[in-house]
């Protein structure tokens, strides 16, 4: 169970995320909504270290992870996947995946992972020997998330998975993910600009607006509130 | 035998010598962005501490291990205590460090070890080999000298290449704050990246000692050739530090050989800013290939 209380992160004198609460139950998924600028990716960099809260604190399975180095977070079994590049473009396909699961330093079960995560995304298989700057936008984006789940976290944070991805790729990995949930309690934190596609595979959802909470509950209930859809999610 | 065949072979050794102090520089420019002007003061040290060595009745293989051993903690330590504290701190700043540090070794070796010129023992005879009746210009020393640079080039190379432990040095180096998210322990990798660059440039000190004579400033020039070898093979490149480092060798030889050896100096900068204006990016950069 990932728990956030009371956070507050600021950069400078600019707050960027104020007294935020959020409870995520193991073998759920919750999505973050908001706009640009509402706090959702500082939320996430604030659960995986990389950004140091102002107060409030993190807590993973009860214990507090607030004050941990990004690595160390990483080896409790968070997985961030951050936006955009983060595909190490200099290593190999192969390299980039391997990546993921080396903490655990579990060869046999590192190669099933690989194996399992080559057969989702077959286009990165034909391409495991190349240097990741060669490939696509979209399957950056598989390697990425492919990276992640070699990892075998028990806690997922996914920025944006859908940038850049075909949205039959896209609704390929979230069958993937939410099989993951339902078979080994994989914990999912989601952030995502399309509000309607992640509450429809989230079980709990939350409304940022420049950095404070607005909306929690369930995603289904977020779905039928006509006036915070039009405040808030645009459709 | 031709001039020609005696400067390329003078060329090759010195080159090696070269080639390690340039990947020395390469391998920390790749894993923090910083040039370490200290590099050759602290292989200086370090074989200054083999000497000591070898003075005190150590015979000539101790001071050798002594020598790359020293390199290693030496590198470790720099790293973690002096180097670590101002990472955050703009890049300027650690270069200037680097700098201080290149004259703290420099004012301190006099005072631990005697600011006299010494002569430093070569492992093999430095008289040149008697091939089919002649004398040519290659030593069994010389012999020595690339096949130790060789051996840890290899060494490094498998290291980089085939083993986890590379691949997270590799990851660390390029991109810190995603290795980070993938459980890598950054800060480690660092330290490990400058302990094994002050080795191979530690092996570069005790190399070049016999020939050069050791005096506190002794490696100075190398390490202006070798960094001049590392920007020619475009800086991130272990491969192309290797070969600008190979190339500084023959084109000093041959210039110190046909045009005198006064000329060296300027015969590498000539050099470089040839190179640089013809391919600003070095022989060998890897940015080239990330643009496209």
């Amino acid at each position: 169970m990932l728990e956030v209380v009371d956070l507050t992160v600021a950069y400078g004198p600019v707050m960027a995320l104020h007294g935020v609460s959020l409870t995520v139950a193991d073998s759920s998924i919750t999505t973050v909504l908001g706009a640009n600028g509402a706090g959702k990716t500082t939320l996430l960099r604030t659960i995986s270290g990389l950004v140091r809260p102002r107060s409030g604190s993190v807590r993973l399975d009860g214990r507090d992870i607030t004050r941990l180095a990004p690595e160390e977070i990483a080896r409790l079994g968070v997985a961030h996947v951050p936006q955009g590049q983060a595909v190490l473009a200099e290593l190999t396909v192969d390299e980039n995946l391997r990546l993921g699961g080396l903490w655990r330093r579990d060869p046999n079960g590192q190669r099933r992972a690989l194996a399992e995560a080559y057969e989702l995304f077959p286009p990165l298989a034909s391409r495991r020997h190349l240097a990741a700057f060669s490939l696509s936008g979209g399957e950056r984006q598989m390697l990425i998330i492919g990276r992640a789940l070699v990892a075998r976290s028990q806690v997922l944070l996914l920025d944006e998975p859908s940038l850049g991805l075909a949205r039959l790729v896209l609704v390929q990995i979230m069958a993937r993910i939410k099989t993951l949930v339902a078979e080994r309690g994989l914990t999912v934190l989601l952030i995502e600009q399309n509000a309607k596609s992640a509450l429809s595979v989230a079980d709990q959802a939350m409304v940022l607006h420049l950095g404070k909470v607005v909306a929690q509950g369930a995603a289904h209930q977020l779905l039928t509130e006509e006036g915070l859809r039009h405040a808030y999610l645009g459709f | 035998m031709s001039r020609f065949f005696v400067l390329t072979l003078n060329g090759l050794t010195q080159g090696a010598i070269y080639a390690a102090m340039a990947l020395a520089l390469v391998l920390i420019w790749r894993a923090t962005k910083v040039i370490n002007f200290a590099q050759g003061a602290m292989a200086m040290f370090t074989t200054y501490l083999a000497l000591f060595a070898i003075d005190h009745g150590a015979p000539y293989w101790l001071g050798f291990v002594i020598a790359l051993l020293s390199g290693l903690l030496l590198g470790a330590f720099v790293e973690r205590v002096i180097v670590r504290p101002v990472e955050s701190a703009p890049p300027l700043n650690v270069v200037i460090l680097t700098l201080g540090l290149l004259l703290f070794f420099e004012a301190i070796a006099p005072m631990a070890f005697g600011g006299q010129i010494r002569s430093f023992p070569p492992a093999f005879s430095i008289v040149g080999l008697h091939l089919g009746g002649s004398q040519v210009a290659f030593s069994p020393f010389d012999a020595f000298t690339l096949g130790s640079v060789l051996a840890v080039m290899i060494l490094l190379l498998v290291l980089f290449q085939k083993t986890n432990l590379g691949l997270r040095m590799r990851a660390s180096a390029f991109n810190p704050e995603v290795s980070r998210l993938l459980g890598i322990r950054v800060g480690r990798m660092l330290t490990l990246g400058w302990a094994l660059a002050s080795l191979v440039g530690a092996l570069a000190g005790v190399l070049i000692a016999p020939t050069f004579l050791l005096y506190p400033t002794f490696m100075d020039q190398v390490l202006v050739y070798g960094f001049t070898g590392a920007v020619l093979g475009g800086l991130d490149s272990a491969m192309g530090a290797v070969i600008g480092g190979l190339l500084m060798g023959f084109a000093l030889s041959y210039v110190g050989g046909y045009f005198g050896s006064d000329l060296e100096t300027v015969g590498a900068l000539v050099i470089l800013i040839a190179v640089l204006m013809v391919r600003p990016r070095g022989l060998f950069s890897l940015q080239r290939l990330r643009e496209v």
